[in-house]
């Protein structure tokens, strides 16, 4: 009796401690994939490098450990009904040319920001929330990462900095565009954000 | 007892819903574990109760103007010409004076260990920060910086709701609850009106100090709005998301 009692608290302890560790990889893997799109941009030697080469390379990075797709899905929501394949796959691709634009260009004349990760809580087995905190030019930003576990394995589907969630904004967003506009204009309207230099180019009352 | 007659049109209505709906739940059931999960609702901050959103479309559009063709090049200027420890110093020497703004936000709700942080920041870096030039404050574990709280907030803690979405002329996105929270910042900030301590100045000089303020907090508020309507598919439904999403955050806390 006692000896089936210690089976079944070596087996709760094994499972326990696997999915305690797996949970640890997928904040270590989220930490790895931070430093490694920061050192694109921070390195020695960078100076010369292009704009464009640093976001292609921290989208390499970024594309070798999560699946962009996921997180710019959510942001679409249900208008991805809206949209047909070729217009789905253009959109993709200009949104994720835009966050990686915006990453880079948001931290140039900046010193390496510090990333710290904090709690980690696993809300169901597939889903579950990475808090971490980073400085960056003397200022703490608090940032959560939501991690979900879809088909492609666990990926991120949302980003909230300082209360602000990233999908929820964008969602908002397209929202509001697909009750006046339509699909076409939508891809019209991430080509001129994306060839933009200077935001204040078509400013007027 | 009235025997209903059987009603050719209405029951080929029936059947026709009937279909329809089957059709629905089929589409619906179809999904796959992963479009479930996309097509899931994200935020109830995506319902922001905004009537005026056509008179706030124009101020956001007129505010955009005067931030980016007039603010902007003056806060350029500024940053240009001012070393950035002197550029740091005047913004801390700012944000140090509206502690009794943060101090009312606290004990208005309550929160008297934020009331004791903010009291013991103020007066660390008062003195030994020369004048909320340096923030010393920082460095202790006791009083290190927290979320600063003001008068919108403690009224949200007494359970008044946000009211319509406004964008204000110049100060940007509000809505009811925070434009009445700014009128009580206002009544409690000692270099503001109605109870100013500068009153007795000039004109010229409360508009000077007012003017340096503004734009010693700016760099880094123009630097931030840059970057949201530099990646904003619609900037004005962004702002209302982002600033609600981020009120509503700071009244959970």
């Amino acid at each position: 009796m006692l000896h089936n009692f210690y089976k079944v608290m070596l087996c709760a302890w094994l499972v326990g401690g696997s999915s305690a560790s797996a949970e640890q990889l997928q904040a270590d893997k989220l930490l790895a994939t931070i430093n490694a799109s920061l050192d694109v941009i921070y390195a020695e030697g960078t100076s010369g490098v292009s704009d464009q080469e640093k976001q292609s390379q921290v989208r390499q990075k970024v594309e070798a450990n999560y699946d962009l797709d996921v997180i710019i899905r959510r942001a679409i929501g249900r208008n991805w009904q809206l949209m047909d394949d070729g217009e789905r796959t253009q959109v993709l691709e200009l949104v994720k040319q835009l966050v990686l634009k915006a990453y880079v260009n948001g931290l140039k004349g900046k010193t390496r920001p510090e990333v710290t990760l904090g709690k980690l809580v696993v809300i169901t087995d597939k889903r579950m929330e990475i808090e971490s905190t980073v400085v960056l030019d003397g200022k703490t930003y608090y940032v959560l990462y939501r991690l979900g576990r879809v088909s492609s394995g666990w990926q991120i589907y949302d980003i909230v900095a300082e209360n602000v969630s990233v999908v929820s904004n964008y969602r908002e967003q397209l929202d509001d565009h697909f009750r006046r506009g339509n699909a076409a204009e939508l891809i019209a309207r991430l080509q001129e954000i994306l060839e933009k230099e200077d935001i204040d180019e078509d400013t007027k009352i | 007892m009235k025997i209903q007659k059987f009603n050719p049109i209405t029951w080929l209505a029936a059947l026709a819903s009937l279909i329809c709906a089957s059709a629905l739940s089929a589409q619906v059931t179809n999904l796959t574990e992963d479009e479930s999960f996309f097509y899931e609702d994200v935020s109830p901050a995506n319902d922001v109760f905004d009537p005026l959103e056509a008179i706030n479309r124009y101020t956001f559009q007129f505010n955009d103007f005067v931030y980016l063709k007039v603010f902007d090049p003056l806060v350029a200027g500024y940053t240009a010409i001012t070393p950035d420890p002197v550029e740091r110093g005047a913004s801390n020497f700012f944000q140090n004076l509206r502690y009794p703004v943060r101090l009312a936000g606290n004990l208005l709700q309550g929160r008297l260990k934020g009331a004791w942080v903010e009291t013991g920041r103020f007066a660390i870096n008062s003195t030994v920060g020369l004048a909320g030039i340096l923030r010393p404050a920082d460095t202790m574990e006791a009083f290190a910086p927290i979320k600063p709280e003001d008068v919108g907030q403690a009224l949200a803690s007494w359970g008044i709701g946000e009211g319509p979405y406004l964008v204000l002329p110049l100060l940007g996105p509000s809505n009811l609850r925070d434009l009445g929270g700014l009128v009580g910042d206002r009544a409690v900030n000692p270099l503001k009106e109605p109870y100013s301590v500068i009153s007795h100045w000039n004109w010229e000089w409360q508009l000077a100090l007012t003017g340096t303020e503004l734009i010693a907090r700016s760099p880094s508020m123009m630097e931030q709005y840059k970057s949201f309507k530099g990646t904003a598919i619609d900037p004005y439904s962004s702002m209302r998301n982002g600033y609600t999403q981020f009120r509503r955050g700071a009244v959970e806390e």
